[in-house]
């Protein structure tokens, strides 16, 4: 990012590991959490959609819980464990859930994908067998505009499929 | 939509957290959370000079149940209580009310008591702990006390707290013996702010009479309300669709005038109270009987 | 000098390919491993050296003179490096040109601001929140006046004009009449007529506009990137726009997060090269937020007033259909809304075979956010007046609302059929679709069913609704508002590389249809390849050959025919130099199977691969003459179009595809909510290049259409202030609101396109709405109410139920 004078910046340290990896940087405290991901850390695949916490498209794992990255600050996640987009495949090998969405045609324009998929993510962590209930209350918290949902409730119960054979 | 310059503390203790309030009053803010305040700061519509937030205090994130009831620190996120399977199976009426909250993604940063602090009129847990007289604990400068829910919310996104005071904990009484209850609510979407709710709780005489009745509806009005002349109207009658629409039609006619917005108007929402009431209590009712 | 191009297959069996793999299929596609590891540069990833970013400042009146503006102390603000206001847009450049014309402003309000939300003055500086902090320092004096929000008000004598040289807020106004209308309406036993509203909303694609500009002054160039829907088109608008040649104009399109028609920009665009050029040529971006999306953008469509009625014999046979249309565009005609208003002219009649229409058009101009396209580009509220009115019809004539239809459909044998209105559709069998769609739900169950529950005091209502869907827009079917030309260009290359592997290249960028993957499809089954061994590349718009991209339901098959005849011309090549080595004339050297030889003798033949790799590298074996080039481009337009006469009526868009939907809702009518309880969709648009996608786009639709029937609007009030400006009151359908559908794949082919295929992309929009409705106003026939304004919405229905209660 290009560094300009100016003379209101109140800057923290702040400190967190993103998909394993420890980073350090100084922070206005009014930078959103998608923002430092996306501007300072340059992990660009975590999207922005609406910036007021309704659309799901920003979500990443928050010490293992999806979250909302555009109304939560950095500061607010300093010390903790992240994980985005681009920690989900293992080198050039797509995660389960990942391979779902692919099979399913789960997406179409992609932009709201990473949210749905780490929120899957969350899910598939805490229980291997979700309900029905369970996949919908986690998939309502995002909005898609292309899919109409099918093909992803479709690669999610796919995912849970591969999950368990894994 | 990027907030505004502020600067940001992250006190350690509760004394650290009332100074910095009553050092910088008026000008800060206290982040929880952040679900409500921080699109309010992309939006720039809050321009706080300081956020003082609050994670980095000890001893105000957990949730105990007993017999008693379900005792929450204010920092808990909600998603750890409604995921609390001790929770789930002593007090399901918390339980039913937590999952109405928005979505899973904003219960797993949201806070109990961020959302019982911002007071949202139109939002579950302030109507659940005036339903359940839930007990809330704060701090501030001159000490600690101890605020009934009946004398919590007192306007729209107004409590009382003083300025520089600070939600430590909730506690909500569990359910009575031989009692049912219920929350409705009727919102655009799943997972939207509620045009109109309500939270019913009903015990039922061995008899089958309705011998204690709770109601409180939110989303229509500035607080959450309490239907107390309902309520009396319950008490000592049936138990059955007559006296529900009684309650139902008592309950809205006492509301003064709800909120009228780009969703929903005035006399909407006030049918709505009406019609839920009545599905509520007959709800109630009957998980009342298998209780 | 060149022999005429060979017909382009018709059907996949006329492939050079005993076995394709590829076409026909639902297979993965090329373009997801990217999306799923987010790896895929969307525009807001790009970042480029020195770049400034831009926030814009906005009129939060509806209607006010700018007196002044006063922008000194946002200059002085540490980081801000460029701010620029209506006097920089005068100085530098036009007032963007508009359809019907006439009706644009410059990117900066300059005089006076003529809705909320409109751009003011904008910030360059080192960071978008430094740049929104400049915003707060400028100074505008805004002198209010009154404003005009209501389309019938704009119509008014005494009206606030939105634009005075104008005279009066009249943008166009023509009557349109096909058939003996009046013989139609005189001769009826039954007339059905009512008015509807359908109030505005629009594509919200999760992702917003973005673009990042550079000015070079010195080379009198502009550079943009950004995520453009299309972007030669936005290039020419812009060279008029800055003065500029088209070739000094270099646009570069993004993949892009959904589009739907609503992506806009325009304006974002030409502010940042104006900030572009105020800084010294430092590249600024733009990323627009939600709600300037929503206040500012390219969010809202479709503002109507309708007062339609049907003419019908005593059997129900329709003989006239009159659409009288009140359209608000909003305060200018920068977006292009007003082509929604001329589209109903390519399936203005629907599925039925109805001699005489007529159609009164009138679009004004009221101080609230310019139209823009989305998704269905008009047809939508359109469709479900007809379709309305034939249910409504069928109740007065006491026929199912299913047998009204069937009544009227244009015959299976009766193509290829030209409706009144002009357009010729393809091919058909609307009975096919119908009946399948009636299977599925079984229609007599569901009758039952409804009836068993409303004994029980239950709403249930069934709708059942058919379209046609346009498929590959001509700009001939928007001649009526102003457009002009005929035929729209696609292009792609196709070439094959030293080491044998494939490459096409597009002149558009992902949008989420999978047209990469539908293009490798083609192309891998023509030579019989691995569809990994194809790669697809977006070219800008000063490399690609001639392209328009995505829109109006028409890339999937432009695509096709631009892949294919690429393809072709190569193969030509490639039989040329095979026809050298061979030995034989050319015209006994052919493509089958990857391998290029001589007719009927297998064994003199070669892998095409190892042709190309003689061009390439072994130019002592090429015969004398042959193009060395293993490469060939064929730009596909639609054959047969012809230009609109004075009544509107060409050969526009060429396929009809054609749908039937049926679903199932239910009524709270003490809480007024709808729930959709079941939904089904026959849905024929001839051959399927890719099945899944085509599903995609169905499902897809659907949604779209559920936001619009029960959710969806953007709310204004009198004053012309926007009362839905957040994602908390613009309210998009989550997956509880959307129906999971059952669906059933006809497949009329289409007789004059690349392998039959039919336009795919807009299809359940057009239905979706309608078929809702339908179903809505059938649940309300027990309480004798109709409702007829969209959306749906728990207040409206609401407000309606009370009426039947009094």
């Amino acid at each position: 990012m290009t560094k300009e004078p100016n003379d209101v910046t109140i800057t923290r340290r702040i400190s967190m590991t993103v998909n394993g990896e420890r980073h350090e940087a100084d922070v206005e405290p009014r930078t959103t959490l998608v923002d430092f991901l996306r501007g300072t850390l340059g992990l660009t695949g975590t999207h922005v959609g609406c910036e007021h916490g309704v659309c799901g498209a920003c979500t990443v794992l928050w010490n293992g819980k999806a979250v909302r990255s555009c109304i939560m600050l950095a500061v607010q996640a300093d010390g903790a464990e992240l994980k985005t987009v681009e920690g989900l495949a293992d080198g050039a090998t797509l995660h389960p859930i990942q391979q779902a969405f692919l099979e399913k045609h789960g997406l179409q324009c992609g932009f709201c994908t990473p949210g749905f998929m780490l929120s899957i993510y969350e899910l598939l962590g805490r229980t291997s067998a979700p309900t029905e209930e369970e996949i919908l209350d986690t998939l309502g918290g995002h909005l898609c505009r292309c899919t109409g949902y099918q093909s992803i409730v479709e690669a999610a119960h796919l995912a849970v499929e591969k999950m368990r054979t894994r | 939509m990027k907030p505004p310059v502020f600067d940001y503390a992250t006190p350690a203790s509760l004394a650290e957290a009332t100074d910095l309030l009553v050092r910088h009053a008026g000008d800060a803010k206290v982040l929880s959370g952040g679900q409500s305040l921080v699109p309010l700061l992309n939006m720039r519509l809050a321009r706080p000079a300081l956020l003082v937030d609050l994670a980095r205090i000890a001893d105000l994130d957990g949730v105990r149940a007993d017999a008693d009831g379900v005792a929450i620190g204010a920092m808990t996120r909600q998603r750890t209580v409604e995921l609390s399977s001790e929770v789930r199976a002593r007090h399901p009426l918390l339980h039913a009310g937590l999952q109405l909250i928005a979505h899973p993604q904003n219960r797993n940063q949201g806070t109990v008591g961020g959302s019982l602090a911002h007071a949202d009129p139109a939002a579950e847990l302030p109507a659940l702990a005036l339903a359940l007289d839930a007990t809330f604990d704060a701090v501030g400068p001159g000490g600690t006390r101890r605020i009934a829910a009946a004398d919590f919310f007192l306007t729209y996104l107004t409590t009382a707290l003083e300025a520089a005071e600070i939600l430590t904990a909730v506690r909500f009484p569990m359910l009575p013996a031989r009692t049912g209850w219920s929350i409705q609510e009727v919102a655009r979407r799943h997972g939207d702010f509620a045009l109109a709710g309500v939270v019913a709780i009903v015990g039922l005489a061995p008899a089958g009479a309705i011998a204690s009745a709770r109601l409180v509806l939110f989303g229509v009005g500035a607080t959450p309300i309490r239907a107390a002349a309902a309520e009396a109207l319950l008490v000592g009658g049936p138990a059955d669709a007559a006296s529900f629409g009684r309650a139902g039609a008592r309950a809205a006619g006492d509301l003064e005038e709800p909120l009228t917005d780009v969703h929903a108007s005035a006399d909407y929402r006030r049918d709505l109270a009406r019609v839920l009431v009545g599905r509520a209590l007959a709800e109630a009712a009957t998980r009342a009987r298998g209780a | 000098m060149t022999a005429p191009e060979k017909r382009l297959p018709g059907s996949v069996a006329e492939l050079p390919n005993s076995a394709p793999r590829y076409v026909g299929r639902p297979i993965d596609r090329v373009e997801d491993p990217a999306l799923l590891t987010g790896r895929t540069q969307f525009i807001d990833d790009v970042v480029l050296p020195r770049m400034l970013h831009c926030a814009i400042l906005r009129s939060p009146h509806a209607h006010a003179r700018i007196a002044s503006i006063d922008t000194r102390e946002a200059e002085k603000l540490p980081g801000v490096v460029a701010v620029v206001t209506g006097e920089d847009a005068k100085r530098w450049s036009n007032p963007v040109m508009t359809v019907p014309p006439g009706w644009g402003t410059h990117c900066l309000a300059t005089e006076k601001a003529r809705f909320v939300g409109e751009p003011v003055a904008a910030v360059a500086a080192a960071s978008r929140y430094v740049a929104e902090d400049a915003l707060e320092l400028i100074a505008v004096e805004y002198e209010p006046l009154p404003a005009v929000a209501d389309a019938r008000k704009a119509l008014e004598l005494g009206s606030p004009l939105v634009f005075e040289e104008n005279g009066d807020n009249v943008m166009l106004r023509k009557l349109f009449t096909w058939g003996d209308i009046d013989g139609a309406f005189a001769g009826a036993v039954h007339v059905v007529q009512r008015e509807f509203r359908w109030n505005r909303l629009g594509a919200n694609p999760l992702e917003t506009f973005g673009v990042v500009s550079q000015w070079d002054e010195l080379a009198g160039t502009l550079t943009c990137r950004g995520s453009f829907q299309a972007q030669h088109h936005f290039a020419m608008a812009r060279a008029m726009v800055f003065n500029l040649p088209l070739n000094r104009v270099r646009f570069i399109s993004h993949p892009h997060g959904g589009s739907f028609g609503g992506k806009g920009g325009a304006r974002g665009t030409d502010i940042t090269a104006l900030l572009s050029r105020k800084a010294g040529g430092r590249p600024v971006k733009w990323i627009e937020d939600r709600m300037e999306y929503l206040a500012g953008g390219a969010s809202q469509a479709w503002d109507r007033h309708y007062d339609a009625a049907l003419a019908l014999d005593a059997g129900g046979k329709v003989l006239g259909f009159r659409v009288r249309l009140l359209d608000d565009l909003g305060a200018t005609a920068e977006g292009w809304g007003a082509v929604s208003a001329a589209k109903p002219l390519t399936s203005f009649t629907g599925c039925y075979a109805i001699a005489a229409a007529q159609y009164d058009l009138t679009i004004v101009a009221t101080n609230k956010l310019p139209g823009s396209p989305y998704r269905g580009m008009g047809p939508p509220p359109h469709n479900w007046v007809l379709e309305q009115l034939m249910d409504l019809a069928a109740r007065e004539l006491a026929l199912d609302p299913a047998e009204i239809r069937r009544r009227n459909f244009i015959a299976p044998d009766a193509f290829p059929y030209t409706i009144a209105s002009g357009n010729e559709y393809d091919s058909g069998d609307y009975a096919a679709a119908l009946d399948a769609a009636l299977a599925m739900g079984d229609y007599p169950a569901l009758r039952a069913e409804q009836a068993r529950l409303r004994a029980e005091g239950r709403y249930l209502g069934i709708g059942l609704v058919n379209t046609i869907e346009p498929g590959v827009f001509d700009w001939n079917a928007y001649a009526i508002v102003g457009q002009p030309g005929t035929g729209v260009p696609e292009g792609a290359t196709v070439g094959i590389d030293l080491f044998g592997k494939l490459t096409i290249k597009v002149g558009f960028a992902l949008e989420g249809q999978g047209q990469y993957t539908v293009a490798a499809q083609v192309l891998a089954d023509w030579f019989t390849v691995d569809i990994a061994d194809v790669r697809v590349i977006a070219l800008d718009t000063l490399s690609a050959p001639p392209h328009f991209g995505p829109g109006g339901s028409r890339l999937g098959v432009a695509l096709t025919g631009a892949v294919l005849g690429a393809a072709q011309r190569l193969t030509e090549k490639l039989v040329a130099v095979a026809a050298g080595l061979f030995r034989t004339p050319p015209e006994h050297v052919e493509l089958r199977d990857g391998r290029i030889g001589v007719k009927g003798r297998p064994e003199a033949s070669m892998p095409f691969q190892e042709v190309a790799q003689t061009m390439l590298a072994r130019s002592d074996l090429l015969p004398p003459g042959v193009d060395p080039n293993p490469e060939a481009t064929y730009v596909w337009t639609a054959p047969g179009r012809t230009p609109a006469d004075d009544q509107g009526r060409a050969k526009s868009y060429l396929t009809a595809a054609n749908a039937c939907h049926l679903v199932l809702v239910e009524i709270d009518v003490e809480t007024a909510q709808v729930h959709i309880k079941k939904y089904w969709i026959a849905d024929d648009c001839g051959t399927r290049l890719n099945p899944a996608n085509v599903e995609g786009q169905t499902q897809g639709g659907v949604a779209q259409g559920v936001g619009a029937a029960l959710l969806e609007e953007a709310v204004y009030d009198e004053d012309g202030q926007l009362r839905t400006s957040t994602f908390m009151d613009y309210l998009l359908p989550t997956i509880y609101e959307v129906p999971m559908t059952e669906k059933r794949a006809l497949c009329t082919p289409s007789p004059f396109t690349p392998l039959g295929a039919k336009g795919c992309g807009e299809g359940a929009m057009h239905t979706t709405p309608g078929a809702i409705l339908c179903a809505i106003n059938d649940a309300l026939v027990p309480l004798g109410l109709e409702l007829r304004e969209v959306p749906a919405s728990p207040q409206r229905l609401w407000t309606l139920l009370r009426q039947a209660k009094r």
